[in-house]
């Protein structure tokens, strides 16, 4: 077999184990996703001004600043509550920390569906790479506001 | 060459095939129940000891799906005709799980009960269960999240994980109730076992309870029973029914429920606590923050800062 036919196949396996794994069906403990237009998706370089890790879900602020300098702030929820970032290996320290005020990250955010600066935290993740608080089913890495 | 790229093409197919079912069950469509049955754990077991934490959970806690083995995450389809009550009861419960009110998708699935298809945002609905209060039975039976069952001579103490709420289940053969002069939350409930079954009949359910997250109601007339078959050692099957002749012609017989069993380190906290977790929804302040900053505005209704 040739290393592109190889490739390739590895290729196919790998995506279709990666739509997989992030379609993994998650119960919103409050209905949640409802609220929120997935298709719509964005991802932009955010600075953080407060997470918090509470129940129903937790929820992480943050500010934007677009290519005109417009700096917009958003709130949006966490798909996990905390039992569940505690399984998935985020403690209370853990995710307040690595989420301090003032941590640039990069967010991809499914947008309320009534408007505003609302929506539901698909992916976070810091400048060395790591997601961040996952458990929000991931997100396109398409172009933020 | 050929051949392992068709495999690899066969595997993909496989793959999202599992896509698709998973799919179907999120938001609760699509029963389960015609899914091919897991291998079972073959360990010897008591049939009538039932303690342990059981979870329907595919990740075993805190949120996630329901297994694919693990049933219908609603009580069930076949839904009995409503009483006259009972429509109208129906119709005021705005629930937020489902496929969206009036969308495509809602459109697109007319073989499920409208239950199942008139979902709203939070902030538009009228679930009780978003304000933290109490699911109450049979609905918090069909939640994804742990249930942990602690086996005392005289009752059972079933331990709900998100809410950390406890029901009772009485074994001491009291009768329930004749009459019922304040409703609960949790029912009053008795339990016996029929053979290998244990049965549990409840009444005294307080009507602002759903039987499930979809928004069906009942009145503080309706008769639940449960009936626990504990199949294999890390399986217990659970069949319902309600009777409830203020809101439903006849009896609604729900779909068969399924529970694995959980090690009993499968709940464990960074710091290697092990245990069913305080998923307390507390304080309230903490609710009514998240829901003003973030529940409300998301549905369109927007408070003055």
């Amino acid at each position: 077999m040739s290393s592109v036919v190889k490739n390739r196949m590895l290729f196919i396996i790998a995506a279709t184990v990666g739509i997989v794994v992030l379609a993994l069906p998650i119960f919103a403990h409050h209905g949640t996703n409802i609220s929120y237009d997935r298709s719509q998706a964005w991802t932009a370089k955010a600075v953080v001004t407060e997470f918090r890790y509470v129940n129903p879900h937790p929820q992480l602020y943050f500010d934007v600043t677009d290519a005109k300098g417009t700096v917009t702030h958003w709130g949006a929820e966490l798909l996990p509550n905390p039992a569940q970032l505690i399984k998935n290996g985020w403690s209370k320290k853990r995710s307040t920390d690595a989420l301090m005020p003032g941590t640039v990250i990069t967010v991809t955010v499914a947008p309320s569906k009534a408007g505003g600066t609302v929506g539901l935290l698909l992916k976070a993740v810091d400048d060395k790479g790591e997601e961040l608080v996952p458990g929000g089913g991931g997100g396109a890495p398409t172009p933020g506001p | 060459m050929r051949n392992r790229f068709v495999i690899a093409i066969a595997l993909m197919a496989v793959l999202i095939f599992s896509l698709v079912v998973i799919a179907q069950n999120r938001g609760g469509q699509g029963a389960q129940n015609n899914a091919a049955a897991p291998a079972r754990d073959t360990r010897p077991f008591n049939a009538k000891n039932l303690a342990g934490i059981w979870s329907r959970n595919s990740n075993g806690y805190g949120g996630g799906g329901t297994c694919r083995d693990c049933g219908d995450r609603g009580f069930g389809n076949n839904v009995p005709p409503f009483t006259p009550l009972g429509q109208k009861m129906f119709d005021a419960n705005k629930p937020s799980y489902g496929r969206a009110l009036g969308s495509d998708d809602a459109k697109a699935h007319p073989e499920e009960h409208i239950g199942r298809r008139r979902a709203v945002p939070p902030a538009n609905g009228t679930d009780l269960y978003q304000s933290c209060n109490p699911q109450g039975v049979p609905r918090a039976l069909i939640y994804p999240d742990p249930v942990e069952f602690i086996v005392l001579p005289d009752r059972i103490i079933q331990n709900f994980e998100w809410t950390y709420s406890w029901r009772t289940i009485w074994t001491d053969g009291r009768q329930l109730p004749k009459e019922v002069d304040l409703a609960r939350w949790w029912g009053y409930s008795v339990g016996r076992w029929d053979g290998e079954t244990f049965v549990v009949d409840s009444i005294g359910h307080d009507d602002r309870t759903w039987v499930d997250h979809f928004g069906y109601p009942h009145s503080d007339q309706m008769h639940l029973q449960e009936r626990y078959r504990r199949v294999s050692y890390d399986t217990l099957e659970l069949n319902m029914w309600i009777e409830d002749p203020k809101v439903y012609v006849g009896r609604w017989n729900a779909d068969v429920k399924r529970f694995k069993l959980l090690p009993k380190d499968a709940i464990k906290t960074p710091e290697g606590w092990t245990g069913i977790l305080e998923d307390l929804c507390a304080p309230v302040e903490d609710v009514e923050q998240f829901n003003k900053n973030i529940r409300d505005p998301a549905g369109g209704v927007f408070h003055n800062k």
